[in-house]
């Protein structure tokens, strides 16, 4: 819990829920385990609205809870888990990854169960259909059998996961989701049904439609089983999306058509953290295909032998026929890749040459350095000591006797992989926090521009669905001025810049996390 | 019985050397002991040792060592009248230096290996360049450091620096030059592969290039003023490889195939990047040079950035 991750997590949680749980949110994940009497003394607040924070990040994974430190008779202590917090940032991402797979359902199907953290099946079926029938022309109507199919495709392919059973206090809680059985099975519940269509005129009706809607939920068959997002497959589908457009971009489309058809068919069997997928044949894959690719099998096989001998790409390792892909490899390319173009970007093509010259070659000495990257003597020298100040690259000594006199010294340059990706992933956190505070900051300081524009729209709003006339519109939308208009129109331009670039920069963390991740579990 | 009386032969001197000098040019590599001994074996050891004296203090003779005893070898007569004005010291110190070869040696080893004072030696070597026997050379490795070597001899591409380097000189434009036709080359190569649309082994086969073929190539574009070996060539495409833009594999390959070495070739080939421009760098943090400076609530921040305001304006 470094303090970049802290202020990030603390962005986070005051955007999505407020300041209240922001405060204890921050508190927890600085002071580790507490119980609750400590949380409410030491940031002032009281009790209930401390258990109403608790019960918010519950709610959504970020806070787990169990015996206390003396033994199952002391106070409950409450934990804070860092990580996923910040998984709030990929939200957008998953959304979207639902989208293009299964279509508008998925993607609100994922959205309110993100938003709520934990949800019904019923209920999450009833919620989406209803917005569904929204946004849908007059007359027509979702089917909740369409919405559930698209539920169980998302359980099916390990999207959605039950969440795990609360463990009674005293009792050891649960081992994670992987282990239980029944995660992905789906309730038996026969959910018939349509969608309502919520308008503003029947305001009323809604009221008890509400309370009769209520009770319905209540008569459905699943209680107590609660849907989540299965993060860790959905970083799978990013990791795999990762692979294959390297490969593409490094080989060719059919290269990166196989390798997709590889990992499509190790899905479900190849664990979040397993370095190798598993053995395939090749008939299996020739049979798996897409039938628009048709190209035979010899062809197919020569396309396998290239990709194994492919130093860089996604690594194939066989012995022939059986071919398995070498995912650890392959996500430690991809964060070098990520830490080059850093370099490059960030101190000009020379450096990024010393740079890959150094993680190629290990150790070098300052003359070696020049004369491999042809670089001029000083220039070179500067380089150097640029990466040195800023931590890319170490200096290792090695004494030529004893008393360690400097002129009797080799000094040799090395990069080490894994403590500059660490290195980069804090940095990574901080410009999205830095990102984020920008946005903060420009919404404020226009916030007065904004209410007005807010109240502009309100009225304009009411007018027309009141039946005015065109003159008292144009009245209304002339209150704001031209260049108050501009600015409005900048200050949306400007955030919307910050939110994608965000999501960009959360790109780049995907990357360095799994790679650090997949390192560790060895 | 009248002895069968051995005519010695007159131990002239002169006829002695002269028989020596002779039997040098007949072995220009050189003459051992045993070799005059062989051929005048009537000869005493001591009267053999003063007459290749006499020839090697008038610098007629060379006296070189090798791994079976002494060798006498024929000086070059132009030589030989180069040092007739000079006197021992010099001499001595002129053998130093062309004991050197072309690597050249620095002032201070010179009085090591002749044992002369400083002055001396100063004054032998400023006398030798004068008659244009020696000359300086500036090394390249250290720029203040001078090394002599014989006047006609051509310096060592380790003090010079070899193709690179032209008076000292870092030649970079030169070496970025040859860098971008290397590499589009290897990309016109590569793409043409690409295009041909054949079966992947074969595309794949014919978009390498020998280090050979690229050698020929960048000879053919006549581009450079001095002559490239396939080393320098090999040098600039590893260059290319540091720069992410090539990638090298090693076949085996017959010996005597064109273009290989120790059995070996290095084949080379243009390949496109794995990833885009990483997410980091699109934000103007990522490239920040005051990144470590910048808090919340300080001079620097998030909120005052200039870089930033740039950025969301552009």
């Amino acid at each position: 819990m470094t303090a970049q991750e802290v202020r990030l997590c603390g962005l986070l949680l005051q955007e999505h829920f407020g300041e209240v749980v922001e405060r204890i949110g921050t508190h927890l994940l600085r002071g580790g385990a507490q119980n609750l009497r400590t949380i409410a003394n030491e940031t002032n607040t009281p009790l209930d609205l401390v258990k109403k924070s608790l019960c918010v990040l519950v709610q959504h994974g970020a806070c787990e809870f169990g015996s206390g430190r003396r033994g199952p008779g002391s106070p409950v202590e409450y934990r804070a888990n860092c990580e996923r917090v910040l998984r709030v940032l990929r939200y957008p991402r998953y959304i979207y990854t639902a989208k293009t797979l299964y279509g508008d359902t998925g993607e609100l199907i994922v959205e309110e169960v993100l938003q709520r953290g934990h949800m019904t099946m019923s209920n999450t079926v009833k919620t989406v259909a209803d917005r569904l029938t929204h946004n849908m022309e007059e007359g027509r109507s979702m089917e909740y059998s369409e919405v559930v199919s698209a539920f169980s495709k998302l359980v099916e392919t390990h999207f959605l996961q039950r969440c795990p059973p609360v463990a009674e206090m005293g009792t050891a809680a649960s081992s994670t989701t992987p282990s239980n059985p029944d995660c992905y099975k789906l309730p038996h519940v026969t959910l018939i049904g349509r969608g309502k269509r919520r308008r503003s005129s029947d305001d009323s009706e809604e009221q008890r439609g509400g309370k009769k809607a209520k009770m319905e939920v209540e008569s459905c068959g699943d209680e107590g089983i609660y849907w989540q997002v299965n993060f860790e497959r959905f970083h799978q589908h990013f990791r795999d999306q990762a692979v294959i457009s390297a490969v593409a971009s490094k080989l060719d489309q059919t290269s990166s058509e196989i390798v997709r058809t590889m990992l499509r068919m190790s899905e479900v069997t190849t664990t979040q953290t397993a370095a190798y997928t598993q053995p395939l044949s090749a008939n299996e894959i020739f049979r798996s295909l897409p039938p628009n690719y048709s190209i035979s099998r010899p062809i197919l096989d020569q396309y396998l032998s290239l990709l194994v001998d492919d130093p860089v790409g996604a690594d194939l390792d066989s012995p022939p026929h059986i071919p398995t892909l070498n995912l650890q490899r392959a996500l430690a390319n991809l964060a070098r890749a990520t830490l080059e173009s850093v370099v490059q970007e960030r101190f000009g093509s020379r450096s990024a040459r010393i740079f890959r010259l150094l993680l190629r070659k290990r150790h070098l000495e300052q003359k070696q350095v020049e004369d491999f990257a042809m670089i001029p003597a000083k220039e070179a020298k500067d380089m150097l000591y640029t990466l040195l100040s800023e931590n890319l690259v170490q200096l290792q000594e090695i004494p030529k006797t004893p008393d360690h006199a400097p002129s009797r010294t080799f000094y040799l340059y090395t990069v080490n992989q894994l403590p500059t990706a660490r290195l980069l992933l804090q940095h990574c956190y901080k410009t999205v926090a830095n990102l984020i505070e920008r946005r903060l900051f420009e919404t404020k300081e226009n916030k007065r521009l904004l209410e007005k524009s807010q109240r502009i729209e309100a009225i304009l709003a009411s007018l027309q669905a009141s039946g005015a006339e065109p003159e008292q519109l144009t009245e209304v939308e002339e209150m704001i001025t031209a260049p108050e208009r501009q600015q409005l129109e900048a200050l949306r331009h400007h955030i919307n810049k910050l939110d994608s670039t965000e999501n960009q920069v959360d790109e780049t963390v995907f990357l360095l996390e799994s790679y650090i991740f997949s390192t560790k579990t060895k | 019985m009248a002895d069968v009386k051995v005519k010695k032969e007159s131990s002239d001197p002169v006829d002695i050397e002269n028989r020596i000098k002779a039997l040098c040019q007949q072995f220009p590599h050189g003459i051992t002991d045993q070799v005059i001994q062989n051929d005048m074996p009537h000869l005493e050891a001591q009267q053999r040792a003063m007459a290749i004296n006499r020839l090697l203090s008038l610098g007629q003779l060379d006296l070189l060592r090798n791994s079976s005893g002494l060798l006498y070898r024929m000086k070059d007569a132009q030589t030989a009248s180069k040092m007739k004005g000079s006197d021992n010291q010099e001499k001595l110190v002129y053998q130093v230096i062309e004991d050197a070869g072309n690597k050249g040696i620095w002032s201070r080893d010179i009085r090591y290996k002749s044992n002369l004072p400083l002055t001396e030696i100063n004054k032998i070597l400023k006398n030798l360049e004068s008659k244009k026997l020696i000359k300086a050379v500036k090394s390249v490795a250290a720029s203040k450091k001078k090394v002599y070597m014989l006047y006609n001899l051509q310096p060592d591409r380790s003090v010079t620096g070899g193709a690179w380097y032209s008076d000292q000189d870092f030649e970079s434009e030169f070496v970025e030059v040859l860098n971008q036709q290397c590499f589009k080359f290897l990309q016109s190569k590569a793409e043409a592969a690409r295009d041909s649309k054949q079966n992947p082994m074969v595309q794949r086969n014919s978009s390498f290039a020998t280090s050979h073929e690229v050698w020929k190539y960048i000879c053919e574009l006549g581009i450079s003023k001095v002559d490239l070996s396939m080393e320098d060539i090999e040098t600039i495409l590893n260059t290319l490889i540091y720069d992410g833009k090539v990638e090298m594999t090693i076949i085996a390959a017959k010996e005597g195939t064109v273009g290989s070495v120790d059995g070996q070739m290095k084949l080379y080939r243009g390949v496109n990047p794995i990833i885009q421009p990483t997410g980091l760098v699109k934000a103007p943090c990522g490239l920040c040079p005051v990144f470590d400076d910048c808090h919340e609530g300080g001079e620097i921040s998030p909120s005052n950035c200039v870089y930033m305001a740039e950025w969301l304006d552009f």
